[in-house]
């Protein structure tokens, strides 16, 4: 408090007042890394790989990455919608994805491809309004309330599955699409950027979006500004649950098989890849396409991991380590901000 | 703070329509508002009726039953003293996997469960610096430290459970010593007591509900409001790695994935306990009807021959209606429903 009344008795002029201010924020270090620190850090952490792991840099390696990366962004591009409305995060995705990809392979051998995707797309729209209703109406903890929907959820699926693999069609549409590729990218990969674009567009051009980011921001002033709030919530819970559908059919179409135990590591995977680019976990800004990079950093530290032969342990340390490490440059140029 | 400001009614009005034969119900009603508790005391009426009428055995074996509820209970009372201070420590569960793996990776016992000790201690100020010092979001911090540290879980301990060097001592804390306590349930009774005690007559401990209920007067009265994050969080990573030692040495082999259903029982003990989430509300008595409660009802599921999945799905559903039906949430529902039933021109009071 004390420096901005410091700060309003000198005798500048407003405007020039304020040009000031700009200019000194603008060479603000964290908050320089908050916003376009993951440019910087994608590109050292490749140049990393490149120079450092062998067996990084070739063709096949690199298409295996991206390929990877397809399911967990989508997945990732999805819940953006959830933290940019800030409610920190969807953990129930975990649950969402081995159900969608359980609900396609299962459901396709039993009846046909079109009931098994309705019927996904219809649990997707529970696990969305369920989430919603909770946080958006009762304002419960997104936390707390996906912690327990991603219990409720995976014990439904392991209890109705039995824990067994399923396997699809060896020349059905589900492995066609899985391997098809169009010229040198595969398919998955072309969905996940279609996926990422028009949610990009859905995030900043319509008025959901538009509503999405204001509630992010300050919630009480857009609930008098008379935003249906509760439906805003449960609008992003429901695109984090389409989401995590899509990049469920994409992880079961890649291996034409599916078992409740696939997404195991999806909801931290995705949150660190939100973060890590430059969303900020506080709500009100951020961007699908930052989630994009994050995504690329977030699998090529991963891929690297699995290059220098560290397992699922490190994996997790080093997540879990990035994701703090990435809210800490977030909150402490919050507070350059407000200082 | 935010239960005093939104009764928009004068406390006059209320008090005038009561006739002095409804004085004792009104008092006794005054009383129960204060309490926290209901949740937890309902639902524990609801299994005891469910386990006296179907499973009497989680009665005739109650050893099992007070392990179990010793078990959850130990977990959610460290979780009480963070959540009363409206901070929340989701990496319990991960500490008691981590400190368990810690203890049993040292030849001597004594050194072991030093080590797991004061690995929580560690992980609980580390936690508090995050949340106090560079002021992250607590539901952030910890989830990190949870994926951090399960991920320390399985490095240290190479991905397999690890076996205690000294099987007998192991073998031997399993056994009972006063009456049917095993040294489990007496470590937890020793927790309890010495945290009612520490909440509601230690200055410090009654200082937390302070930094719960309003931080930035907490902070104008002159309460270390850093410090007592610190030592709230400390209690916690304590009490889960007291927790994970104990685990260890009764199965005598450390499992790194142990505690996730651990990590949803607690909760919905600590919650339904009526510990309030935005902290400055609740009591250990509270968390310890919560943990009779969800330890009973899992016991009662085992016996049944219920499978885990379906385990996860009651607490599961348990949880997710202990947060729904928190009265700041009930009063936000209200508040919404209020607004679909009602359009905006009606609000201004008509008589």
């Amino acid at each position: 408090m004390t420096p901005k009344t410091a700060s309003g008795t000198r005798t500048l002029p407003p405007a020039a007042q304020v040009e000031q201010e700009l200019e000194t924020r603008a060479f603000k270090l964290s908050e320089w890394m908050a916003q376009q620190g993951i440019f910087l850090f994608t590109a050292v952490l490749v140049l990393f790989a490149v120079v450092f792991i062998d067996g990084f840099a070739s063709l096949p390696n690199l298409t295996d990455v991206f390929n990877r990366a397809a399911p967990i962004g989508i997945v990732a591009a999805g819940m953006t919608f959830v933290v940019i409305s800030g409610n920190y995060l969807d953990l129930s995705v975990v649950a969402q994805v081995a159900t969608a990809a359980v609900v396609l392979i299962a459901v396709t051998n039993a009846v046909g491809l079109v009931p098994a995707i309705l019927f996904a797309i219809a649990i997707a729209l529970v696990y969305g309004i369920v989430n919603g209703i909770a946080v958006g109406v009762f304002k419960a903890n997104a936390v707390i309330v996906t912690l327990s929907t991603t219990f409720i959820g995976l014990g439904l699926l392991r209890w109705l599955t039995g824990g067994s693999i399923y396997f699809g069609e060896s020349d059905g549409p589900i492995r066609t699409f899985g391997t098809t590729r169009i010229g040198p990218l595969p398919l998955a990969m072309i969905l996940f950027i279609v996926v990422t674009v028009l949610l990009s567009l859905v995030l900043t051009r319509t008025n959901f979006g538009f509503m999405v980011r204001a509630y992010g921001s300050n919630r009480e002033a857009t609930r008098l500004a008379g935003v249906n709030t509760p439906l805003v919530v449960i609008g992003a819970f429901t695109m984090s649950a389409l989401g995590a559908m899509l990049g469920g059919f994409v992880l079961a179409a890649f291996s034409n098989t599916a078992v409740s135990s696939m997404s195991d590591g999806y909801d931290f995977r995705a949150l660190a890849a939100i973060i890590v680019g430059g969303t900020s976990v506080f709500g009100g800004r951020g961007s699908v396409m930052r989630t994009l990079l994050g995504v690329v950093f977030v699998s090529v530290l991963t891929n690297i991991m699995v290059l220098s032969g560290l397992g699922f342990g490190f994996q997790q340390m080093a997540i879990g380590l990035l994701i703090v490490l990435a809210v800490s440059v977030d909150a402490l140029a919050r507070k350059t901000r407000a200082a | 703070m935010s239960q005093t400001q939104t009764d928009p009614r004068p406390p006059s009005e209320e008090q005038a329509d009561l006739s002095t034969s409804d004085g004792l119900v009104a008092r006794v009603r005054l009383i129960l508002s204060r309490r926290t508790e209901g949740r937890a005391v309902a639902l524990l009426m609801v299994v005891w009726v469910f386990t006296l009428l179907f499973e009497p055995l989680v009665w005739t074996s109650y050893e099992v039953t007070l392990g179990r509820i010793a078990l959850v209970g130990l977990v959610a009372l460290g979780l009480t003293a963070v959540i009363l201070m409206g901070e929340l420590d989701l990496a319990v569960a991960s500490t008691l996997a981590v400190s368990g793996v810690i203890m049993a990776s040292f030849d001597s016992l004594a050194v072991g469960v030093l080590a797991a000790l004061a690995t929580g201690l560690i992980v609980g100020a580390v936690n508090a610096f995050f949340v106090v010092v560079v002021g992250i979001n607590s539901f952030i911090a910890t989830l990190g430290m949870l994926f951090f540290l399960r991920g320390a879980a399985f490095v240290i301990s190479g991905e397999a459970p690890v076996r205690i060097a000294d099987v007998d001592a192991g073998i031997a804390f399993g056994q009972p010593v006063i009456g049917p306590l095993t040294p489990r349930m007496l470590l937890f009774i020793v927790a309890f007591v010495a945290l009612y005690i520490f909440l509601s007559h230690v200055r410090v401990g009654r200082e937390f509900y302070a930094v719960g209920g309003n931080r930035q007067a907490a902070r104008d009265a002159g309460i270390p409001v850093v410090r007592r994050v610190f030592t709230g969080f400390m209690i916690s990573g304590f009490i889960s790695a007291l927790a994970g030692v104990i685990n260890t040495l009764e199965r005598t082999a450390a499992d790194p994935t142990a505690g996730s259903t651990v990590l949803l029982a607690s909760f919905a003990a600590a919650i339904i306990g009526g510990v309030l989430l935005n902290g400055g509300r609740g009591s250990v008595f509270g968390t310890l009807i919560g943990a009779s409660a969800l330890g009973m009802l899992q016991v009662a599921l085992t016996l049944s021959g219920v499978q885990v999945d379906v385990q996860n799905i009651v607490i599961g559903s348990v949880l997710l209606l202990a947060v729904i039906t928190d009265p700041s949430s009930l009063r936000a529902a209200a508040v919404t429903a209020r607004g679909l039933f009602r359009s905006r021109s009606e609000r201004q009071p008509t008589g």
